[in-house]
């Protein structure tokens, strides 16, 4: 790729970080606040209760899962709503008629989202961290931070590539929040953010593992904790082709798409 | 050698409605170009496809010898275009959103020449303001500006002037025809077919999705539309009857001729002196006439 070919890219990149922090509040301190309410609701108040059958306790459980959710949504939203505001207000065209190719698009935009899933993410570790020290007087100990930052990364870009896909898809708000409410958030709370695999029973324990977001959430889990429900090469297999399929999907919905204004 | 824009057997549908059918034309260097019609002949989805925006169905289209479809990016280096419909902007000022589209063609300092363009279109003292703080002129004038912050030398004005009043529209033709100066070749879209004829040095009148005329303005207002010739005679004892007269109003006879005539002959045909003529007006055909002729013609 030559200089020329590249800054385009990065430009619009750059963008995509300037867009989310315009709107920060929203962007990440809303998702900081749910995260935190869900540590103490569910961390706290309802985990004294809870045994795992490995002894962690169930608050060290959930900061994995509530980092990749943290992750996930927000790479979803930030590359979604982009290209719906895009849509929107006509400026989805610049895209068009300028020289960037679809490639660089996805990218972009995937990189947008996965930066601001990653700093969501690592502002919810943080925020677990301390909740954790002042219920237990300690830190939990990252186990392997390059498997956790793989994890985060594919996880990220994938929820990113779908999200643009879905926008690029959509023909309507209605459309748009439809794939949210009855795709996303099903797969996210069912691919074992609350729980355990081994807390399910057999016939939801095999059909979770048809669930993509289990193994990118079980992936962020090892890195963190070093217990995964899934072996780790399984998870990256999974998470690295559901990449590659996002891609592709992503690519596809590029192409076909439209890039008017609604 | 390879001209600004070339469009060969362009044709576009949408479904079952074919919008664009079998359309090639060239514009060539340093030319304004109108292409003009009704609404709903086909003029935005011809800029669409040239702009990659829409797919053509058939046919080709190069910019300066790139073929949109096959080199896009580099077709579209070339080209700058300004769309129909305002676009907003909501996270953005002015300047910072010159500055990302300059980034889009790779330019990173591109201060100078955006710092030109907020002066010359009248944006300086708004460069800090959200695009929904401005009126819908400034708006117009900021889609302008994105068009040209990467210097292309072929834009593309799809109504530019559409909704904007008087003044702006003098000072933004004013521009184009400095453009024009400048080298670049411009693709025009109007609903003012005054303007038109003052500054396209060619047309194409589009209707149903078809070129149903196309030629150098000047040429095509001579061949399509008369002179009205207006007398008053000093005396009424003159019958002037003549196959170019269409009508009598009081005292003046009007007649409507074709450019193929001079008005010596006419006057001689009339057996007319000057010495016979109290006063006498002409008016000049126009594109406006011409384009009503042609659409008659296509039963408009």
């Amino acid at each position: 790729m030559t200089k020329q070919n590249f800054l385009p890219f990065l430009m619009l990149y750059y963008k995509e970080l300037r867009r989310f922090n315009k709107v920060f509040i929203q962007t990440v301190l809303t998702p900081l606040i749910t995260s935190s309410l869900y540590l103490l609701i569910f961390g706290i108040s309802l985990g004294k209760n809870i045994n795992l059958l490995n002894n962690i306790p169930y608050l060290a459980f959930i900061i994995p899962g509530l980092v990749m959710m943290g992750v996930l949504n927000n790479a979803y939203q930030n590359s979604s709503t982009s290209i719906i505001s895009g849509k929107f207000s006509g400026d989805l065209q610049d895209l068009r008629v300028t020289p960037l190719s679809n490639h660089q698009i996805i990218w972009a935009l995937a990189l947008g989202g996965l930066t601001r899933g990653l700093l969501v993410g690592t502002i919810t570790f943080f925020v677990g961290q301390i909740f954790y020290f002042v219920n237990y007087g300690s830190m939990i100990q990252v186990q392997n931070y390059l498997i956790l930052f793989v994890f985060m990364i594919i996880g990220g870009l994938s929820f990113a590539m779908f999200g643009l896909s879905v926008a690029f898809w959509a023909k309507t708000f209605d459309q748009l929040s439809a794939v949210g409410s009855f795709i996303l958030t099903p797969l996210i709370y069912l691919g074992g953010v609350f729980f355990s695999l081994e807390n399910l029973h057999p016939f939801w324990q095999g059909l979770s593992k048809f669930n993509p977001l289990l193994y990118f959430i079980n992936g962020v889990r090892y890195g963190i904790l070093g217990q995964t429900d899934v072996t780790l090469w399984l998870a990256l297999g999974v998470s690295f082709a559901s990449l590659t399929v996002i891609y592709i999907i992503a690519w596809h919905s590029l192409k076909k798409s439209n890039f008017t204004r609604w | 050698m390879s001209v600004p824009l070339r469009i060969k057997g362009l044709v576009k549908n949408y479904g079952s409605l074919e919008a664009v059918k079998n359309v090639s034309f060239d514009i060539q260097p340093g030319e304004i170009f109108g292409l003009l019609g009704p609404n709903g002949a086909g003029k935005t989805s011809i800029i669409s496809c040239i702009v990659t925006l829409e797919e053509p169905t058939q046919g080709e289209i190069e910019v300066y010898g790139y073929n949109v479809a096959k080199e896009p990016r580099k077709a579209k280096y070339k080209m700058g275009t300004v769309p129909q419909e305002l676009i907003h902007h909501g996270f953005f000022n002015t300047q910072e959103i010159l500055e990302i589209h300059s980034g889009y063609y790779g330019i990173v300092n591109n201060k100078e020449r955006i710092n030109y363009l907020l002066h010359k279109l009248g944006l300086w003292e708004h460069r800090e303001k959200k695009v929904r703080q401005l009126s819908g002129g400034m708006k117009r004038r900021l889609l302008v500006a994105k068009a040209l912050v990467h210097q292309p030398k072929l834009l593309l004005l799809d109504e530019p002037t559409a909704g904007v009043d008087i003044e702006l529209r003098e000072s933004l033709w004013e521009f184009v025809r400095e453009l024009q100066k400048e080298g670049v070749s411009i693709l025009l879209t109007t609903h003012y077919l005054e303007e038109a004829e003052e500054l396209c040095d060619r047309v194409g009148i589009l209707n149903h999705g078809q070129i149903i005329k196309i030629g150098e303005t000047k040429k095509l207002i001579k061949d399509l539309t008369h002179r009205k010739v207006t007398f008053q005679l000093k005396t009424q004892d003159k019958g002037l009857e003549h196959e170019y007269k269409i009508t009598i109003e009081g005292d003046r006879h009007i007649f409507s001729v074709p450019y193929s005539k001079t008005i010596e002959e006419l006057f001689n045909e009339l057996s007319l002196t000057l010495g016979d003529v109290k006063d006498l007006s002409i008016q000049e055909g126009s594109l406006e006439d011409a384009f009503r002729y042609l659409l008659g013609g296509q039963g408009e």
